[in-house]
């Protein structure tokens, strides 16, 4: 049995919830966040079929999270890692015959997870770890880089405090710092 | 001697496939009085053809036999290739070694060439027997009779008489229109339908070459193509049309013990003893229902009425509140209505379809008022429905008739009805089942979206679900209708509805199945709406067997060929088209009623129409009169005259089909069936019965 869903799915409370807590449909949440084309996904499939997630096991990949979005589910999915795991092949997205773009959908829905602080721990050292040293994904082992003679940081935005500041004020301007996920003084 | 050419067709793969072509070509040039045996690709090809053309111009054949596929589509090919060659077309003989040879024995090969041997055997036999055949001409009445007012009635009717033919259009209700007139919009395009129907009801009524037969129904029909006898009983309106103004006065008075569901309303209203079925219909004529009428004031039409103490006739409601005395009861009235007799050339059937009733279907809580079908729902959204338009659940119906009833009484009554909020759609009610019927009614998937677009523009809270199996949209421009449909936020849902109960607040929950998630969903509604299979006609099997044509195995009106000839029946002169040959939307009924009426157009323009030489003679020097063969001819052709003072069968050639009936049950073989004599019939038995050898004549 998938996580946070039940055996049987109760349209009925679906809906309620969607218009007494949220006002909002969630297919209008999720086309204000970017996947503006999300209505005409006629569950073909093709986007399943060429998504790794998909072939890996996970369990909400595009095809089955759109179709839980057009019928207006949301909380039983928040807690799913699926969004996280996208790797932004943009497969899904030179299939689809509708044009609805998955990829923005899977997108859509990690800003919609954000929103509702529903983000795994690593996302969150992701981002502490851009606006400390401009990388999401950093490398450790800076005594290795000293061993070998290398300069302790890479000569990217990390070891450019102008260009790391620059960043910094970007971050700080963006809906990331609205949400206060991170310390950002 | 006859010299005969044996041409065998290798269709392609379809012969060549399964049957030997060198070996039964090699057995066909030892056969007796065989000049030329030869084999093409396609035979019915033009230099396939011309083949055997080229063989008679040269004096090399005098006799053909082409042994290839069926004589139903492809004999009339041959024969005309013979003819203009300079042959007798009748020295032509098909050996069917397709159908009943290489396609039904595919995966015997041997023994499929073993057996197209025998059958161009036999046809070889037949062929040495055969005589030269004239044709015949006989005259074709031009007049037409439509049998159905629904749209494909009325275009066959108006595309015939705008053609100048004269047209009898007959319809069972008081009103033309059909289903199309219960219909609130229709797609692709949303018309409405009402607006685009009642101009072309108009244009029937008032067309002077149609005469409209509204209230009537086919009672018999004789005779054949070009001249078809056809007695149509008018039914008793008990309303005099000639002075009925259609005001509609009597409608109102007529009294409540006296209502009944209303047919055109399917039933979610009442309509009185006395009505007009719509009120757009044409003719715009009231009725009497007589099984509904409690014959107000004691008195049946007639009858000598009651008085009062001071004399005075005591009427009932309708009679005293007609302006014309068109609904008097003075004059006794005919239960049986009339009969008229009409002669035509040709007839088209377009008698339509029925839907099913919900209460088939005992797992959607068929008992629940707000468990509706599509057509209902059709009424319950449009303007001249019983709500007027106004959505409200079905089960509060009765509650606003009465709020109505007051308001127009001039009455204070407040209207409290509940809105639906969410409306679910159920596909395949009684299509695609087993236990009902196995075909898919192909308008069902296009009118739940369309219902659910028109519901959910005109109130955007409204959730909608629809339950498919499969949503199929292949018309055009229909699946843009339907992506227009879910962009909408109509929530469509893969999987069919497996059961509906009704709860105590009149509310239902739904159960089914989302097969894109792969679970089972449940839902409260407070409608459910079933696309219910469309169905034929009640009386439509007694209708074709009145008519001679075929039914199919699932109740409509067999075409003579589902791909060639699709409006034909097996009966010469007689088309059908719309709904009553299978379930199809409005554009196709337009176009198979158009195709009707070219059909028969072209049939009965040239006003006489070639006979094939096929029928029975009677030689009089053999008949001895005895009886039997006049009341086994399904046609009437046959009658008993005198010839030298001795009693003795004649058959009519123009009324003969050519059946054989008569010729196979004469003890005295006094009858010849031409083109199927004794003689050839009995030499293609016994060449198969020898295993492919001809017995010498």
């Amino acid at each position: 049995m998938e996580s946070g869903v039940s055996s049987v799915i109760n349209l009925t409370e679906v809906a309620k919830r969607e218009k007494e807590e949220f006002g909002k449909k969630v297919s209008e949440l999720i086309i204000e966040f970017g996947a503006e084309n999300l209505l005409a996904c006629m569950q073909c499939g093709a986007c399943a079929s060429v998504c790794p997630l998909a072939r890996v096991g996970f369990e909400w990949y595009n095809k089955k999270l759109i179709k839980a979005i057009l019928i207006g589910m949301k909380e039983e999915l928040l807690d799913d890692p699926t969004p996280w795991a996208c790797v932004a092949c943009n497969r899904c997205t030179e299939i689809c015959p509708r044009q609805v773009a998955p990829f923005e959908v899977m997108f859509a829905m990690r800003r919609l997870m954000v929103e509702e602080f529903a983000i795994p721990t690593l996302a969150i050292e992701g981002i502490r770890s851009l606006y400390e040293h401009g990388h999401a994904v950093y490398m450790t082992g800076r005594e290795a880089r000293k061993k070998v003679g290398l300069p302790e940081k890479p000569p990217t935005t990390d070891s450019d405090e102008k260009a790391l500041q620059d960043l910094r004020t970007i971050l700080r301007n963006t809906k990331l710092a609205e949400l206060g996920l991170i310390p950002m003084e | 001697m006859p010299k005969i050419g044996v041409y065998i067709c290798h269709c392609g793969e379809n012969i060549a496939g399964a049957v030997n072509i060198e070996e039964v070509k090699k057995f066909a040039e030892q056969l007796p009085d065989v000049v030329v045996v030869r084999d093409y690709l396609f035979m019915c090809s033009d230099p396939g053809q011309e083949i055997i053309k080229e063989d008679i111009r040269k004096g090399l054949v005098d006799r053909v036999v082409v042994a290839a596929c069926t004589p139903r589509t492809h004999e009339p090919i041959f024969r005309k290739a013979c003819e203009d060659a300079g042959l007798n077309k009748y020295y032509f003989e098909m050996a069917n070694i397709r159908d009943q040879c290489s396609w039904a024995h595919w995966h015997e090969k041997e023994k499929a060439t073993e057996k197209a041997k025998q059958l161009i055997a036999a046809a070889v036999a037949k062929a040495r027997l055969l005589e030269p055949l004239e044709d015949r001409y006989v005259e074709l009445n031009k007049d037409v009779l439509v049998i159905g007012g629904g749209i494909a009635g009325i275009f066959a009717a108006l595309d015939l008489a705008n053609a100048g033919f004269k047209v009898y259009l007959v319809e069972k209700s008081p009103s033309i229109g059909g289903n199309m007139a219960k219909l609130d919009k229709t797609f692709p395009t949303n018309d409405c339908s009402a607006c685009i129907l009642t101009p072309l009801m108009v244009e029937v009524a008032n067309h002077p070459n149609i005469t409209l037969y509204t209230y009537s129904e086919v009672e018999s029909v004789e005779g054949t193509v070009g001249n078809f006898k056809v007695k149509v009983r008018k039914k008793q309106t008990y309303v005099d049309w000639e002075k009925c103004t259609g005001c509609g006065a009597c409608l109102n008075v007529c009294p409540p013990k006296a209502r009944v569901p209303d047919e055109f309303n399917e039933g979610l209203s009442l309509r009185g003893a006395i009505y007009i079925p719509f009120p757009q219909a044409v003719p715009k004529k009231a009725v009497i229902d007589p099984d509904a009428c409690i014959r107000c004031s004691g008195r049946w039409f007639g009858e000598e009425p009651r008085r009062t103490k001071d004399g005075k006739p005591i009427l009932a409601p309708c009679e005293k509140v007609c302006p014309t005395g068109a609904c008097s009861r003075d004059e006794p009235r005919d239960p049986n209505g009339e009969i008229i007799e009409l002669n035509v050339g040709a007839i088209i059937v377009a008698t339509g379809y029925r839907v099913m009733d919900k209460k088939h279907f005992k797992e959607f809580a068929p008992d629940s008022p707000n468990v509706i079908t599509a057509l209902q729902m059709e009424r319950l959204i449009s303007a001249t429905g019983p709500t007027e338009g106004k959505l409200i659940v079905p089960s509060d119906i009765p509650k606003y008739l009465e709020w109505k009833r007051k308001i127009e009484k001039g009455k204070e009554a407040k209207l409290d009805v509940r809105k639906p909020k969410v409306i679910t759609f159920v596909s395949c009610v009684g299509s695609r089942d087993e236990r009902f019927h196995t075909y898919c009614s192909k308008v069902c998937c296009m009118y739940m979206l369309k219902q659910a677009m028109l519901l959910k523009e005109k109130y955007p809270d409204l959730d909608i679900y629809i339950f498919f199996i499969d949503v199929r949209t292949p018309g055009k421009d229909f699946d843009e209708y339907y992506m227009r449909c879910r962009k909408l936020g109509v929530k469509i849902i893969k999987g069919k509805v497996g059961g509906v109960q009704r709860l105590p607040d009149e509310r239902l929950l739904v159960r089914g199945y989302d097969a894109d998630l792969g679970k089972p969903v449940e839902l409260i509604s407070d409608i459910v709406v079933l696309a219910t299979a469309i169905e034929p006609n009640t009386d439509l099997k007694d209708l074709a067997r009145k008519l001679g044509i075929n039914v199919g195995a699932e109740g409509f009106l067999r075409e003579r060929h589902t791909k060639l000839y699709p409006v034909d029946t097996m009966t010469e002169g007689i088309f059908i088209c719309g709904c009553a040959q299978g379930p199809k939307d409005i554009p196709d009924s337009v176009a198979q009623a158009k195709a009707a009426a070219a059909s028969a157009m072209s049939l009965l323009a040239p006003g006489k129409m070639k006979v094939e030489p096929l029928v029975s003679e009677v030689n009089p020097e053999k008949c001895t009169g005895c009886g039997i063969c006049a009341p086994l001819c399904p046609y009437g052709a046959i009658e008993y005259v005198e010839i030298d003072g001795k009693r003795r069968a004649k058959i009519n050639e123009a009324i003969c089909k050519g059946c054989g009936v008569c010729a196979a049950a004469c003890p005295s073989k006094a009858i010849t069936l031409h083109g199927f004599t004794y003689e050839q019939v009995l030499a293609q038995i016994r060449t198969i019965a020898r295993k492919g050898v001809i017995e010498e004549v």
